[in-house]
């Protein structure tokens, strides 16, 4: 065997390996994984997250980063790796949600920092805020005055919940006397030009009525619209395809490629 | 029917993945007639001990052909550096057959030995 045919081998050997195609396998194996573990795991909103379950969602997230792109070592372990947190922070949720005592350790709770008005100097120190945070989050929620809060919770995922003293309450039709009907909750009865007879069914109508509802706003077929919502109080809400409006209002500011 | 699939669906991409994921330690015992590379090892480490060297080229370069097939089917599940390890140790195989030294040959070999051993383990 001469020198060149040696060297030709060992290229060969090396061009059967393409690291670009075992990525996208990889990519393959931790998206769908991750999909699966986070929808086995979580229902919980961003806004509900408690620090540790944000800590989590990162540490799961890198691990299929490295299961993605490590090619030094092999997917498996990565693999373990991501399946082990995602059990146990599965784990974690079954056991707050079963237990009340270990929620109260794990999750942290609600702490009470404007009592009746006065500021807990001690439940802030405790729960590592500054007035100044607080005032902060006061005023995300519209409160500037502090005379106004009866009571300020800072609940378990950092957020403030405020409780306004009586006399800065909004009047409500309750305190006025004034009757009311739930209005209740529109449904969607045409949706993209396709009838939804289920949702039909479910208030009673037929599609002779709403046919008759259509006519009465000048629509001869269904294709016509966009959307029709009818809330249990009877009140219908229709869109057209068709909007006959010339000149469209534009909020932007600044000359854009569009 | 369709809570079934919400099941399946996941179960059996699951099963999949652990399929790639773990096949990589059969996949590179021989599955063929030309791709047995610890058995090559061994008939080549013996060649080399009789300094039967035309023989010896004949069986490296078989040698050569059986990793470039199990590499083509274990790169999904194995390790990038026992690869590159072996294909290393390989490569430096050749160079110590090149001039004949024995002693550098069967080196190289046991040590390519050791990396299809630690290999996807």
């Amino acid at each position: 065997m001469d020198n060149n045919t040696d060297i030709n081998y060992y290229r060969e050997v090396k061009q059967v390996l393409n690291e670009g195609l075992v990525v996208f396998v990889r990519s393959i194996i931790a998206f769908f994984s991750l999909l699966i573990f986070t929808r086995i795991i979580g229902k919980e909103q961003i806004s509900q997250l408690t620090f540790f379950d944000y800590v989590l969602g990162i540490t799961i997230g890198s691990i299929a980063a490295s299961l993605t792109t490590d090619l030094s070592s092999r997917a498996w372990p990565h693999w373990v790796g991501l399946i082990t947190w995602a059990v146990l922070g599965y784990l974690m949720e079954i056991v707050t949600l079963k237990w009340r005592y270990a929620s109260k350790v794990l999750e942290g709770e609600p702490v009470i920092v404007i009592m009746n008005g006065k500021i807990m100097e001690k439940a802030l120190k405790k729960a590592k805020y500054r007035i100044s945070d607080i005032l902060e989050l006061m005023r995300n929620q519209g409160v500037f005055d502090p005379n106004e809060v009866d009571f300020a919770i800072i609940e378990s995922n950092g957020q403030l919940s405020i409780l306004k003293k009586a006399e800065h309450l909004p009047v409500t039709r309750k305190d006025m006397n004034i009757p009311v009907q739930n209005p209740g909750i529109s449904t969607e009865l045409v949706y993209d030009g396709m009838l939804i007879e289920e949702n039909l069914r479910q208030l009673n109508k037929d599609k002779a009525w709403l046919m008759n509802e259509l006519k009465a706003h000048g629509i001869n077929d269904i294709s016509e619209v966009f959307l029709v919502t009818l809330n249990p109080e009877g009140s219908i809400y229709i869109d057209k395809y068709d909007d006959h409006i010339t000149k469209i209002t534009d909020i932007g500011d600044y000359k854009g490629p569009f | 029917m369709r809570r079934l699939l919400v099941i399946a669906i996941p179960l059996v991409t699951i099963i999949l993945f652990l399929a790639v994921m773990l096949s990589g330690n059969f996949l590179k015992q021989p599955l063929g007639k030309d791709d047995d590379i610890p058995g090559l090892i061994e008939t080549l480490i013996k060649d080399i001990q009789d300094e039967q060297w035309d023989k010896v080229n004949q069986k490296a370069e078989e040698l050569n052909n059986a990793w470039g097939k199990v590499v083509n089917r274990i790169q999904f599940s194995a390790e990038r550096n026992e690869i590159n390890n072996l294909s290393v140790a390989l490569a430096r195989f050749k160079g110590a057959i090149l001039e004949k030294d024995r002693t550098s040959a069967i080196m190289e070999l046991k040590e390519a030995y050791e990396h299809w051993n630690q290999l996807c383990q």
